[in-house]
């Protein structure tokens, strides 16, 4: 499969923080969820990704071509929801519209409208008095007014009441149906993406600790409940974020496809129990101090 | 009309309108120190129309859309030159209109040229500082440059008034030299600002694609 965008060792300094040699490529048609603990640097990346911030070092290929040679053609095809949205407080809806549709090439103003009233948004109100999730939806219906190839969302989800976040998530699923649109959403864990993500990168400390396609992922992340003693010590030993019970013990292993064969007698026996691991326990794995 | 140009061009026109309306009138009706005092206030004024411009600026947003940060810039600056130039107009056709009554001479073209070409280069470095440092650190910097220029302007006009020895700016041995040709000095003074300019306009877009202290 194609792909959309292309970051090589991306690397960029702030004064408290950097974002450390991160390569990442996002295929077409898919959801990519970047997930994270606060301060990872989810936000840091995706302004770089977006075009909005420049890395100190590394680069950036968006459908083939970077934002040096071609800003203006990529941001006609990039939309783009900040996670504080930046538009002119005092300002209304309408004339936000007015001023961003002569920049776009494709801009479709009464799709725009249509998203404003389905998100119950009026655009005669200015920006300044509308509520924190009514601004994300105004980001979201202006990132989804002109025409984009690529979703680049950060926190999308963040401040929206549970009807509009459900309706969000099936518009991105909508978005992405054709094969040729692209979804890249970084988020926290428990606010839906992970639903909707097919390809999951996990960022701690500046740095992509983990990429997996979220099936494989969690095909192989299992919760393992066992009595005392009824595991070989090296699969024991191998587990991570182990908590004593008072009938036994569970932990989490990353390895489940390789020791299924060798845990098939103590499951048969009743001794050891399996549960699915949540993308949350296994970014939790990741992190460090967690 | 370009929409970011639109809505900044508000502020610079305000500007312009209240400083003509509020400080040129006196070149039409006042003796020949108001040629000496009122333009020194023309920087002033171009320093606070831009700060009143940048304080209602959005740049984040302004980056979300397909616009390269040179147009941004650009226009930016567009501004800042066309402030400077229709003042310049205005200012020198009230010179001429004068210079029958003998309360402005040739030199007073080239004092007027000289003031608007240091306006722009001065409203330039403000807005690459902008860009640079953002507004929240510029914006003490520019209080201050505006009231020491508004200062320094009030102690210009009473010492002229007051004390004898005090150098009138617009009647100093080079400007009265370079007053000996004044449409050929003010075209070179111009020249070179413009050349100066330019050279801002490629540093300020290459400051402002940089930095991200204005976002």
């Amino acid at each position: 499969m194609d792909t959309v965008l292309e970051a090589t060792d991306l690397t960029k300094h702030y004064e408290d923080f950097s974002l450390r040699g991160v390569s990442l490529a996002i295929r077409a048609g898919s959801i990519s969820g970047i997930f994270g603990p606060n301060a990872a640097g989810k936000s840091t990346l995706l302004r770089v990704l977006a075009g909005q911030a420049p890395a100190h070092q590394g680069s950036v290929q968006v459908f083939g071509s970077a934002y040096a040679d071609a800003e203006q053609d990529l941001k006609n095809r990039i939309g783009y929801v900040p996670q504080e949205p930046v538009f002119y407080p005092d300002k209304t809806v309408q004339w936000l519209a007015r001023f961003a549709a002569p920049y776009f090439a494709r801009w479709d103003g009464a799709g725009f409208y249509k998203l404003l009233d389905e998100f119950k948004v009026n655009p005669l109100k200015k920006v300044k008095h509308l509520s924190g999730g009514q601004k994300t939806l105004l980001s979201i219906a202006m990132a989804l007014s002109h025409g984009a190839e690529l979703l680049i969302l950060d926190e999308p989800t963040a401040g929206l009441d549970v009807v509009h976040r459900r309706a969000l998530l099936d518009r991105l699923r909508a978005f992405v149906a054709g094969g040729d649109r692209t979804v890249l959403a970084a988020s926290h864990i428990t606010d839906g993406l992970d639903e909707i993500a097919e390809e999951i990168w996990f960022l701690d400390d500046g740095r992509v600790v983990a990429h997996e396609d979220k099936d494989d992922l969690l095909a192989r992340w299992k919760w393992v409940h066992f009595k005392d003693g009824a595991l070989p010590k090296a699969i024991e030993e191998g587990l991570v974020r182990v908590k004593r019970l008072p009938f036994g013990s569970s932990g989490l292993t990353g390895d489940f496809l390789n020791l299924r064969g060798a845990l098939a007698g103590p499951l048969a026996s009743g001794d050891v129990r399996l549960d699915n691991a949540t993308l949350e326990d296994v970014l939790l794995s990741f992190i460090k101090g967690a | 009309m370009d929409p970011i140009l639109r809505r900044s061009s508000f502020f610079y026109v305000t500007a312009l309108i209240t400083y003509m309306g509020l400080m040129g009138r006196f070149m039409l009706t006042r003796d020949w120190p108001a040629f000496e005092v009122i333009p020194l206030f023309l920087p002033v004024w171009l320093i606070s129309g831009m700060a009143a411009s940048e304080h209602d600026e959005r740049y984040a947003f302004l980056r979300m859309l397909p616009v390269p940060d040179r147009t941004v810039a650009r226009t930016k600056f567009i501004l800042v030159l066309s402030f400077a130039a229709v003042a310049w107009a205005l200012m020198t056709g009230v010179a001429l209109v004068r210079m029958g009554d003998g309360l402005a001479g040739s030199p007073t073209l080239v004092y007027l040229t000289l003031v608007c070409v240091s306006a722009i280069l001065i409203g330039a470095c403000y807005q690459i500082g902008i860009w640079r440092y953002g507004l929240s650190i510029m914006f003490p910097v520019i209080g201050v440059s505006v009231a020491a220029g508004l200062a320094l302007a009030i102690i210009h006009v009473a010492n002229l008034k007051y004390a004898d020895e005090w150098p009138a700016l617009s009647r100093l041995g080079v400007v009265e030299w370079l007053g000996g040709a004044p449409w050929i000095s003010s075209a070179v003074l111009i020249a070179l600002a413009l050349l100066a300019f330019r050279a801002l306009l490629h540093l300020g877009v290459r400051v402002k694609a940089a930095s991200e202290a204005h976002l």
